[in-house]
């Protein structure tokens, strides 16, 4: 090959073996006798693999195929008529009987933290940690908004309007082990060591958004007697979608009809005495850790002090709640003062939330919450702190 | 592209399956948290499937969905640089040869490399910074050539010159003390001959 046919890009295409053979054979040749060409590829060779360990030490993702699917279908376009309004799917959420976790995954809708971000739709929160809201009971009663029926009632007509379930949500289905459990949830189930789960299940995901109406918003609230709470004018016609990813639920022990009524089956009779779970019970929920999205002007400090409001807290009360917490990542359980006591425990390396009823014949019950590698995990059982925090250790 | 038809979802999902990962990890390169990477992989495959089926010609799927998501991702961290979060730390443990055991020292000074490679790549333009994403995150020169709307041919004299000005912007930024040198797995970069200078 003469030098004239030789130029930089032949040089560089030969270094990473994409020549053909013949190519490449002539470069090889040609490269014997040229010290221009010996010194050029030298120099590209040096610069390509500079580059090539600085690309290597960029970092590299954890994303599963499978759980990513399952969230883009949620996402894909639906055929006109598909849509359902949320309260079904709310109710569905009930009848899975998934406890302190479904409550909590409830109230994203109105704890929702979002945080503006570079893109138009990003993933802007997702759960990697809680913190415990302490809700006085006379101060809800007296301005929170959960008893007023005027309000909630429009809400209601609100939402079942605004809100389209863009991925709605399955009966949960029986699956046979981890590792049928893992592929579907799209991440490694965690189940108790030496223990075969009486029934494990498989939740399909949820995905839901809703279009904000600031207006419609404040004149609920005004009309609702409560035109100090102002609606930021950030959120008008924002879209906020909700991901609710998939995972499982374990059931070990003597836990009644609850694998039954999780799938939609064995509805109560009246007169006929419900099969309840005995103290052998233990449940043990797990998926991915749910997503709000919401455009970038939106301020997840703002909603968040307008949804404390809801709950009872004045203004100024919300306003410094509002600065302790890191809003993107941060789920808040409310929890009613003098009913459910809590703690901060580890867990696993992480911090973990325990939460007890403090009266009543649950209060040897408990629901321990904690985040592992983007996996929220909710185990419900009988028992002291201790037996919650060693069943949890013995998840593999 | 325009709408044309409705994607069957078997065939979607096939084509979502044969992309995504590597798609994600090549996106992950720039941007700062895997939600990030994967929404960025999402809006790209969610296009594709709102344009239907016979928007692009077959076997030019990929290709589309690779320039998409490098464009958006290179956009993206372009956007954060101008708004001064370019060196954010990067908070991931999956960074290459991270772990959460490794001592403080080590964890910052790999925070800055990936800030310093990042910068560079945000400095550049958009097209030479797609090249250099795409084919050392292991792409062909053929998949490289499909991403890029080029023809395979000129692959090599592309990547040179991008190699290049990566290298001079580089040097340049640690020049201005903008990292430690000596800290970095980043050998000086040999000057590119011929034809090869930035153009």
């Amino acid at each position: 090959m003469n030098h004239n046919e030789i130029d930089t890009g032949l040089l560089r295409a030969y270094l990473d073996g994409e020549t053909d053979a013949a190519r490449a054979a002539a470069v090889s040749e040609h490269l014997q006798s040229c010290v221009n060409c010996q010194a050029e590829i030298k120099s590209l060779e040096a610069n390509a693999s500079g580059i090539r360990e600085a690309f290597d030490g960029l970092p590299q993702t954890a994303s599963q195929l499978g759980s990513a699917w399952v969230a883009l279908k949620g996402r894909l376009p639906q055929p006109a008529g598909s849509y359902r309004p949320l309260w079904p799917m709310r109710r569905s959420w009930s009848l899975a009987g998934a406890g302190a976790l479904a409550a909590v995954v409830a109230l994203l809708f109105t704890l929702a933290p979002v945080r503006a971000w570079a893109q138009r739709f990003l993933a802007i929160f997702r759960v990697e940690q809680f913190t415990v809201l302490e809700l006085n009971p006379d101060a809800m009663k007296t301005r929170g908004l959960d008893n007023d029926a005027f309000f909630n009632q429009a809400v209601s007509r609100m939402i079942s309007n605004e809100v389209t379930v863009t991925e709605p949500p399955r009966q949960p289905e029986p699956v046979a082990d981890a590792g049928i459990a893992s592929k579907l949830a799209g991440f490694p189930v965690q189940l108790l060591a030496g223990e075969r789960p009486e029934t494990l299940l498989f939740r399909s995901g949820i995905s839901a958004q809703m279009k904000l109406d600031r207006d419609r918003m404040q004149s609920i609230l005004d009309e609702a007697g409560r035109n100090d709470i102002r609606i930021p004018e950030s959120v008008d016609r924002a879209t906020i979608a909700v991901h609710i990813p998939a995972g499982i639920t374990a059931l070990y022990g003597n836990c009644g009809d609850m694998a039954q009524r999780m799938q939609g089956k064995g509805e109560e009779k009246p007169g006929e005495p419900r099969n309840r779970p005995d103290e052998s019970c233990i449940s043990l929920i797990e998926l991915r850790s749910p997503s709000v999205t919401a455009p970038r002007q939106v301020d997840p400090a703002e909603v968040a002090q307008v949804a404390l409001q809801f709950f009872g807290m004045n203004a100024s009360e919300a306003a410094s709640f509002t600065q302790t917490v890191d809003w993107s990542t941060t789920l808040v359980l409310p929890v009613m003062e003098g009913a459910t006591s809590y703690e901060k425990i580890p867990v696993n390396g992480n911090d973990g939330v325990l939460l007890r009823p403090k009266n009543g014949r649950e209060k040897s019950r408990y629901s321990l919450l904690w985040v592992d590698r983007g996996v929220v995990y909710d185990l419900n059982g009988t028992g002291d702190d201790t037996a919650a925090r060693n069943l949890a250790a013995q998840l593999e | 592209m325009s709408m044309a038809g409705r994607w069957a979802e078997a065939e979607f999902e096939a084509i979502f399956r044969a992309h995504f990962e590597r798609m994600a990890r090549v996106a992950r390169r720039v941007l700062r948290s895997d939600a990030e990477a994967e929404e960025v992989c999402s809006e790209a495959f969610l296009r594709l499937y709102r344009s239907g089926p016979g928007a692009l010609e077959a076997g030019m799927v990929g290709g589309w969905l690779y320039r998409t998501v490098t464009r958006a991702a290179i956009d993206i961290l372009r956007r954060n640089r101008r708004r001064g979060v370019e060196e954010d730390v990067d908070s991931s443990a999956g960074a290459a040869g991270g772990s959460e055991a490794e001592d403080p020292m080590t964890r910052v000074l790999r925070a800055e490399r990936i800030a310093q490679v990042r910068s560079t790549l945000a400095e550049m333009k958009r097209e030479k910074a797609q090249m250099l994403l795409l084919r050392h995150s292991g792409l062909s020169y053929r998949e490289v050539a499909e991403a890029m709307n080029l023809r395979a041919a000129s692959v090599g004299t592309l990547l040179a010159r991008a190699e290049a000005e990566f290298g001079a912007i580089y040097r340049k930024r640690e020049r201005r003390g903008n990292s430690e040198p000596s800290a970095h797995p980043f050998r000086p970069l040999a000057r590119v001959g011929k034809d090869g200078a930035p153009p």
